[in-house]
């Protein structure tokens, strides 16, 4: 087993690690030979994002681990500036040992999901997002200093999945011809409908985990292109 | 940020996205703060980053950041000769190596500056624009 990134923040204003998070972890650790078959070939540079990174804990664990290869491009992603914080600092507490020999960059993004992000350039994609349903997703807090900023990291407006679709509904403009997308859903979001609908527009959907947590089932679910031949 | 991200970054306003202008970002080179960073060089590798890049926009924010000595063509796959061994190096210096502290960057075709400070770059909309 691959070892957990040590992290420690300020817990009122970003998300600390739990279920989901783990279970994101074990996900990408059970990929760990997939990824490294695409990715590892002709020292191929890819490039990572992570949205919503939080603490910082999913991007440090792929940093740390060589995932999906021993260099690329890691640009983790959140609308929280303490977020961006967080993750700064577990990637510093966390670095890769010396026998990975990594050339890599990490280069944190206050960013709305991928909206300032070249297209078709995300060669692996991670995702844990606010999944639990809510009556809306909440506003950004007016100043950084304010409150709400982790209701923003739960909150997922109607059945938990409006950030998510939101990402889904323009996957085929993010990710690269070799892309894959890793992301959670509980099971209020209704994931075996969400990978017939993706199937529908020609995505190959795999579950990868599913785990009881209290009282939510959580669920990752990977994404790839399907290649078409004209 | 590094200079190697600026190749990834365009204007997150929506109606941009119909306007060539929107990528790269423009680099205000008087408030652009600069460090480096040491990082390993390993040519073998910097070739295949180089097939990831939009040359013509590493050339344009060279330019912005007042580095005017790029070929104006993507470097070829190299037969180890010292003068290519001398651009690479070059590319490290420049791609991986070059930090942007503190700055900010405009869209060409909205005008919208964002800022950089601590090295991160701010791409959030203010409500009425996001
Ligand atoms: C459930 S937390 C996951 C945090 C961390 N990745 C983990 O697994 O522990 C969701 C994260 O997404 C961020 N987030 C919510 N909406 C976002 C958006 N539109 N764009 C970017 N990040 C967002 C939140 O700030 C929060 O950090
Ligand atoms: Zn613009």
């Amino acid at each position: 087993m691959l070892a957990t990134p040590l992290y420690n923040c300020d817990y009122d204003r970003v998300y600390e690690p739990a279920e989901d998070s783990f279970l994101l972890l074990d996900s990408l650790e059970s990929e760990l030979s997939f990824l490294r078959s695409i990715f590892e070939k002709d020292n191929y540079f890819p490039i990572i994002l992570e949205i919503g990174c939080g603490s910082g804990i999913v991007t440090t664990f792929l940093h740390q681990h060589a995932i999906p290869t021993n260099k690329g491009l890691y640009l983790p992603v959140d609308i929280n500036p303490w977020a961006i914080d967080a993750t700064l600092q577990t990637i510093k507490k966390n670095p890769p040992t010396k026998d990975l020999q990594t050339t890599t960059i990490v280069d944190p993004l206050l960013m709305d999901l991928v909206a300032g992000l070249k297209s078709n350039s995300v060669d692996l994609l991670v995702f844990n997002p606010p999944y639990v349903p809510a009556e809306a997703v909440p506003n950004l807090p007016p100043g950084t200093n304010d409150e709400g900023w982790l209701d923003l990291a739960l909150l997922g407006g109607e059945d938990g999945l409006v950030v998510t679709n939101k990402l889904l509904n323009n996957l085929h403009n993010i990710l690269s011809p070799k892309g894959v997308a890793y992301i959670l859903f509980c099971a209020r979001n209704k994931p075996q409908e969400i990978q017939l609908r993706m199937e529908g527009h020609g995505w190959k959907v795999d579950l990868i985990e599913k785990r009881k947590a209290g009282w939510e089932v959580l669920s990752v679910y990977k994404f790839q292109k399907i290649k078409t031949n004209f | 940020m590094k200079f190697i991200t600026t190749n990834f970054l365009k204007c997150p306003i929506k109606t941009c996205d119909v306007s060539n202008d929107n990528y790269p970002l423009q680099y205000n080179g008087e408030k652009c703060e600069l460090q480096q960073e040491n990082i390993e060089y390993k040519p073998e590798f910097l070739i295949k980053i180089l097939d990831r890049l939009d040359w013509e926009a590493v050339l344009s924010v060279a330019q912005d950041l007042g580095n005017t000595s790029l070929p104006s063509n993507k470097p070829q796959i190299l037969d180890d000769g010292v003068e290519k061994d001398a651009i690479l190096r070059d590319l490290h210096t420049l791609l991986l190596q070059t930090n942007i502290v503190e700055g900010e960057m405009k869209c060409k075709n909205c005008g919208h500056v964002y800022y950089i400070k601590n090295s991160i770059p701010n791409l959030l909309l203010p409500p009425h624009l996001a």
